[in-house]
């Protein structure tokens, strides 16, 4: 690669400050928010904050003609690498792009620039009486494109559901150069449903330009309860009783005796600092149901052994239980320099056995774990917290994870649950697919992006080859050839 | 070919293909595989000999998609119809891709829970036909479509491969969305042989308001302030009368129709708030209970199906639910001058209109169609006699960008494109 000419040009194209190209400065980009034991650190060649979809266009058609990687990246709030430029080339920093180009309260929707900060697009449309459904924990810095890419979760998932069920539409610059506007206003848009494919892809098939959002209208009533047990097994009963009598709380979390001394000392949210853990129940909707549901909701933790029932009486009182819980991962500062994040999901029944198990490792491993998680959908989190300059502790985290991992997914869980795959969790991706599996998520790879240009090294495992899909590729680009790609 | 289909005849029960036309076309050979493995064997020998293979469920939105370039061979699901796994505590469920709305909602129901669709045919409806076609009725607006219901799939390619993509938990990030590619691909990219879902929770009680209006304009009014409050019904529709007859309802004008659903109290408090808003303009209001509710939106279901209608067609446009009543008022004027009698049903809640014309003559409707099909924010041609598809596309014109990354998918998974040929978008 010609390294001068590649910049020379895109200085054309984005301008001189829209290039950063010097080593001092080019350090904050060879990170993301992943721990660099586990992920590395990564230089790109270039970095470019492009301040257009047109531009962002011109610098993907480079790539080609360079025959360089391209990493698209928002806020770099991701945990799992998926923003790092591993073979470096350009990464394309899309937080320049931040604008909100409309907003349709009427119709429940919004368009915005990927770097729009989620929590922004919510503050901005709440006086409207709308909101941004999914709100990862990072929702203060993480942009609306990044959310795209890894089809972010967040507490109020439980009932919201994850990004992908609030993506309407999204102009995406293609692998190949090409400009396309997936989805739209109005559902049911014709043909393979690309929006549903591009999200969540981590920015592998593209780099999202312009996301049209749907906006959920704010709920009449909002009730938020604080359960204290005496241990997570109780806890965890009681998400499953919930969950089993039909009540779909907004969001129901849970917390554990580490997590609640950590956040109580950084935040002082008013968490039972005795308690063995928490849940953190959230109701909206309509005030009757409500009403009912909060009810029954305490009815249930008490009959699961909850100590202590506790209901946030003011938007203060509600904002400061949130609050803890938000800053958690923040919080963890406190009790270790260093955590490594699991992000499986298992069935929600499972959650009792699972937590049990993951105290067993973390007595067997000689390491202090977390929990702090969506319990209501099964999406745990443990932060098994370490210091990476002690001797043998990073060994010992590797392994514990990777029980904690085969555990989840031998009671039917999955590896990841919100934050991805990107380059942290990509080998165990054999531990829930074949590679027939894989194989044809290959294919999905490359009927986007044939000279796998765009964010290489990501989702799929090291070393993974698919010989028919190479066949199948083969065969399809001979027929292409000439059409689209010169 | 004659040996392919001779091989293929020993892998399954065969059939008759007179009960398995497609716009005017019957297969040579139609196969009923009981195994995985079967199916697998079928599609590696069609892939080989380069059969047209058209996929069939119940074979009750077979009115969708373009006319097909060619049909050797229907392979039909129906015997790969288990309920694969079923959690209630956990509220999953994986279903074999032949199981029937009507066995897995009855199994569902049976541990209070539900797949927010409504179908009059669901005990012929597939599972894997629903989400191959696409279709979710106006409950969307409440519980979210099917898409976004589904955890995990099982598919066969042509080739043979069985490949997953999801799995068995609620939330999950872990490789690509295979669920929403092959949703609403009309099985054009591979085979759909299991699905997993998150279900719903099943209401313990529903209603439905009914209001009627001389004038579209007081009635859209009325539909869209719901819609803008924070009452939360999960569907509403807006029925022009020909529309409201055909389900059930006699009422002359505008007919709005709302949805609550949920505990019993809050459901008849939901019932009252709405009424008050939308009873100033209307000229009649009515609440539905259960039962009455229920079968309502089960004639709904009907109204927005693709089975073969005989001589009318059926038009699927997108709009801004804003933008509805225009909608329909352009349709209304887009007939001039055609012999076509119209009924129109708008889904306030997500955006979408059916618009279903009848007509004596091909040509009355193939102009119907051309005309319709400008409007909106898309269209589609849901069903439509044969004669009617002629030089059409019947999901609308794409943008080329577009129609070259279906165009790359179809090529990658369906090389030899055997996998109902001519029949999806772009001809693919």
């Amino acid at each position: 690669m010609d390294r001068q000419a590649l910049r020379e040009r895109l200085l054309r194209i984005v301008g001189p400050d829209g290039i950063i190209d010097d080593p001092d400065e080019l350090l904050v980009y060879e990170y993301d928010a992943s721990d660099e034991v586990f992920a590395g650190h990564h230089r790109p060649d270039i970095t470019v904050l492009p301040r257009s979809a047109e531009q962002v266009q011109e610098i993907v058609k480079l790539a080609n003609e360079f025959g360089v990687p391209v990493t698209p990246r928002g806020a770099g709030t991701g945990l799992a690498g998926a923003a790092l430029a591993v073979r470096g080339g350009i990464l394309v920093v899309m937080t320049r792009m931040n604008r909100v180009l409309e907003i349709n309260e009427r119709d429940g929707y919004a368009i915005v620039e990927p770097g729009v900060i989620n929590l922004e697009l919510s503050q901005l449309t709440q006086p409207r009486g709308y909101f941004f459904a999914p709100d990862p924990s990072s929702q203060r810095a993480c942009t609306i494109g990044g959310n795209v890419a890894n089809n972010s979760g967040g507490p109020h998932c439980l009932k919201y559901g994850v990004t992908s069920n609030h993506i309407l539409g999204l102009e995406v610059v293609l692998p190949n150069g090409e400009r396309i506007w997936t989805g739209g206003a109005a559902p049911e848009s014709p043909g393979i449903d690309l929006t549903g494919v591009l999200v969540g892809s981590e920015g592998t098939l593209g780099i999202v330009t312009k996301v049209m959002v749907r906006l959920t209208r704010l709920p009449e009533a909002v009730n938020v309860l604080l359960a204290a047990f005496a241990d997570l097994e109780s806890a965890s009963q009681a998400t499953s009783a919930i969950i089993a009598s039909g009540i779909l709380p907004a969001a129901l979390e849970m917390m554990d005796h580490l997590t609640i001394k950590a956040v109580e000392a950084a935040f002082h949210a008013g968490y039972p600092e005795d308690a063995g853990a928490v849940l953190l129940i959230e109701l909206d909707g309509l005030a009757e149901i409500v009403a009912e549901s909060a009810d029954r909701v305490v009815e249930l933790c008490r009959g699961c052994g909850a100590t202590e029932v506790r209901v946030a009486r003011t938007p203060r009182e509600r904002e400061l239980l949130w609050l803890g819980r938000k800053s958690a991962f923040g919080a963890m500062g406190r009790l270790a320099p260093n955590y490594y994040l699991v992000d499986t999901t298992v069935p929600r029944t499972k959650l009792p056995p699972t937590m049990r198990t993951v105290e067993e490792l973390s007595r067997e491993y000689r390491l202090r774990i977390a929990n702090v998680f969506h319990a209501g959908d099964g999406n745990l989190h443990p932060l098994v917290l370490f210091d990476r300059f002690v001797p043998g502790e990073i060994e010992r985290v590797l392994r514990c994870t990777t029980d904690i991992l085969q555990y989840c997914v031998d009671v039917g869980g999955t590896l990841s649950g919100e934050h991805g795959i990107g380059l942290e969790k990509r080998d165990y991706m054999t531990l829930i697919f074949t590679t027939e599996d894989l194989c044809a998520m290959a294919g999905l790879k490359r009927s986007f992006d044939p000279r796998e240009l765009f964010n290489p090294d990501k989702v799929f495992p090291s070393g993974f080859s698919c010989g028919e899909v190479n066949a199948i590729r083969q065969q399809a680009m001979a027929k292409r050839l000439g059409i689209e790609f010169v | 070919m004659q040996q392919a289909l001779d091989r293929i005849t020993t892998l399954g029960a065969r059939q008759e293909p007179a009960a398995y036309e497609v716009d005017g076309l019957t297969p040579q050979l139609v196969v009923a595989p009981d195994s995985h493995a079967a199916l697998q064997e079928i599609l590696s020998l069609a892939n080989e000999a380069g059969l047209a293979t058209v996929p069939w469920g119940g074979g009750t939105q077979m009115g969708l998609g373009n006319l097909p370039r060619a049909f050797d061979l229907a392979i039909d699901m129906r015997k790969l119809n288990a309920i694969v796994q079923y959690e209630p505590d956990d509220l999953t469920v994986a279903v074999q891709a032949g199981c029937t709305l009507g066995e897995l909602g009855a199994k569902l129901g049976a541990h209070g829970q539900m797949l927010p669709v409504d179908f009059p045919t669901a005990d012929r409806t597939t599972i894997g036909g629903l989400v191959a076609t696409g279709l979710s009725g106006p409950r969307r607006y409440g519980y979210g479509a099917l898409r976004d219901l589904l955890i995990g799939i099982t598919f066969a390619l042509p080739s043979g491969q069985l490949s997953r993509g999801g799995g068995m938990v609620v939330k999950n990030v872990s490789g690509y969305d295979m669920m929403r590619l092959h949703y609403g691909a009309l099985g054009s990219l591979g085979v759909i042989v299991q699905l997993n879902f998150k279900v719903i929770p099943r209401p313990r009680a529903e209603r439905t308001v009914v209001a009627a209006y001389r004038r579209l304009s007081d009635a859209a009014e009325a539909a869209l302030q719901v819609r803008f409050s924070q009452l939360a019904p999960t569907a509403i529709v807006l029925l022009d009368a020909l529309s409201a007859q055909g389900v059930g309802l006699e009422m002359p004008g505008w007919v709005v129709s709302l949805r609550c659903e949920g505990p019993p109290t809050a459901v008849q408090r939901q019932a009252d708030r709405i009424s008050e808003v939308v009873r100033p303009a209307a000229d009649r209001v009515d609440v539905l209970d259960g039962h009455e509710s229920e079968r309502l939106w089960t004639e709904v279901g009907g109204s927005i199906g693709a089975g073969r209608l005989g001589r009318a067609i059926r038009v699927r446009i997108g709009q801004t639910p804003s933008e509805l009543p225009r909608l329909a008022e352009e349709i209304d004027r887009a007939r001039t001058g055609l012999v076509v009698e119209l009924s129109r049903l708008l889904d306030i809640g997500s955006g979408l209109c059916y618009a279903t014309l009848a007509a004596e003559r091909d040509e009355d409707l193939r102009l119907a169609w051309q005309r319709l099909s400008g409007l909106g924010l898309h269209a589609t041609l849901l069903t439509a006699p044969p004669g009617v598809k002629v030089d059409t596309d019947v999901f609308g014109r794409q943008p080329a960008g577009l129609a070259a990354v279906m165009r790359a998918l179809k090529e990658t998974f369906d090389p030899n494109g055997i996998l109902n040929p001519g029949r999806f978008i772009g001809r693919l």
